[in-house]
């Protein structure tokens, strides 16, 4: 029986394992890999105290930084199903069960599962996932030399996506659901001013076409309702994120967007002895920093929890 | 031991964790860049059945993606 198991491997995650080694509290951290969503960044300007960094060498960092503290580390392993044990803290516990069919049992739970890539859910595009619908743009837009392709998304990512690509593609077409780019002012003119780039506004997605591979991608014209087709061999699709909460959706409070209800105080879930912190809760803002901070402060509140229920024998 | 050959694009994540992997155990792996050689990646088209890098090719098994644990499993195998 652990006193705590932490889900996730990114910078929340982390925060918490090596917050609940230096505790000395018996602690699993569960996790499919290590780095969050930042892993795939070229470079970090803003990580506090390194001027930058490379998704990959924080991803290796923060492995290395958590190995160190004394836990015990499952790796390549995802949290399928929580489930309350005697029900549940702080008299009973929790069980949970992995991909792999592998069942671990803890007082406490702090989950920093983060989120993961939001599809279009439009005709074709599972089909052709890897046949020229593209979920990561920085990886694949050098497959694409003397292509056509066409952009879904207006946030910073659809804008990066764009700038990726512009060294290879032959044209691309950025489709816009709303009026306006919503990215960062200097990347929106970069890629405003390319002759390269097309921004089509007003424009829904509705299906990705080819037999094999990707030909072509229809949308529909809000203004006019009309259905038109772009000839196109890539889709990349840009368009934010979706928290990693369906193993719990049972056990605790999620809003409208999936995200975990917290105490922003304290990191609370609506269940008792479940924590969440980073992109998988209710934050406002998602960002590496702030994912670690409220880690730690939830770690904090965990060790005050442990203690004043006699759930752990830390400090004894 | 086991021949590896790693499908890879300059910009890709995954495909310098999976070189990382494979040198921090010791093992030879042969990198093919698929921006630039266009042969390598129709080769890698027609073994994945898919465009996506990285492509992992070990004895003749193909993993699109780099699992860690999958991988291992391979190398063992």
């Amino acid at each position: 029986m652990f006193e705590l198991i932490i889900i996730g491997g990114g910078p929340a995650a982390v925060a918490a394992g090596v917050y609940a080694g230096r505790k000395q509290i018996k602690t699993a951290l569960i996790t499919e890999t290590f780095g969050g969503q930042s892993i795939v960044s070229n470079e970090i300007y803003n990580w506090v105290g390194t001027k930058a960094i490379s998704g990959l060498k924080l991803a290796q960092d923060l492995e290395e930084h958590v190995r160190a503290h004394g836990i015990e580390i499952v790796d390549g392993e995802r949290v399928t199903a929580v489930a309350k044990v005697d029900g549940g803290p702080p008299a009973g516990h929790f069980s949970l069960t992995t991909s792999s069919g592998k069942i671990f049992e803890t007082k406490t739970i702090m989950i920093a599962s983060g989120s993961r890539r939001r599809r279009l859910g439009i005709p074709g595009e599972d089909r052709l996932d890897g046949k020229g619908v593209v979920f990561c743009s920085t990886c694949d837009a050098p497959l694409f030399k003397n292509k056509d392709v066409v952009v879904v998304g207006a946030g910073n990512a659809g804008l990066e996506a764009i700038v990726d690509s512009i060294p290879y593609a032959s044209s691309i077409t950025l489709l816009v659901r709303g009026t306006e780019l919503k990215g960062d002012s200097v990347t929106q003119d970069k890629v405003k001013s390319h002759p390269k780039v097309k921004i089509i506004y007003g424009a829904v997605p509705t299906e990705v076409l080819g037999e094999k591979v990707v030909n072509s991608v229809k949308y529909q014209d809000k203004a006019t309702g009309q259905t038109k087709e772009i000839q196109a061999q890539g889709l990349f699709v840009e368009i934010g994120s979706l928290p990693n909460s369906d193993f719990v959706k049972e056990l605790v409070t999620l809003n409208p967007g999936n995200e975990i209800v917290v105490d922003h105080k304290t990191q609370q879930s609506s269940c008792v002895g479940i924590w969440a912190a980073g992109d998988v809760s209710d934050v406002l803002y998602k960002q590496n920093n702030i994912s670690a901070g409220d880690a730690v402060k939830g770690l904090l509140n965990i060790y005050d929890f442990l203690h004043r229920n006699q759930l752990t024998g830390a400090h004894k | 031991m086991k021949t590896i050959k790693v499908y890879s694009t300059p910009t890709c994540v995954y495909c310098k964790m999976a070189k990382e992997y494979f040198k921090s155990k010791g093992l030879a792996y042969s990198d093919v860049n698929v921006a630039e050689d266009d042969a390598a990646r129709d080769e890698m088209v027609t073994k994945s059945g898919q465009m996506g890098v990285p492509v992992i090719d070990i004895d003749g098994q193909i993993f699109v993606g780099f699992n860690k644990s999958e991988v291992e499993r391979a190398l063992a195998g």
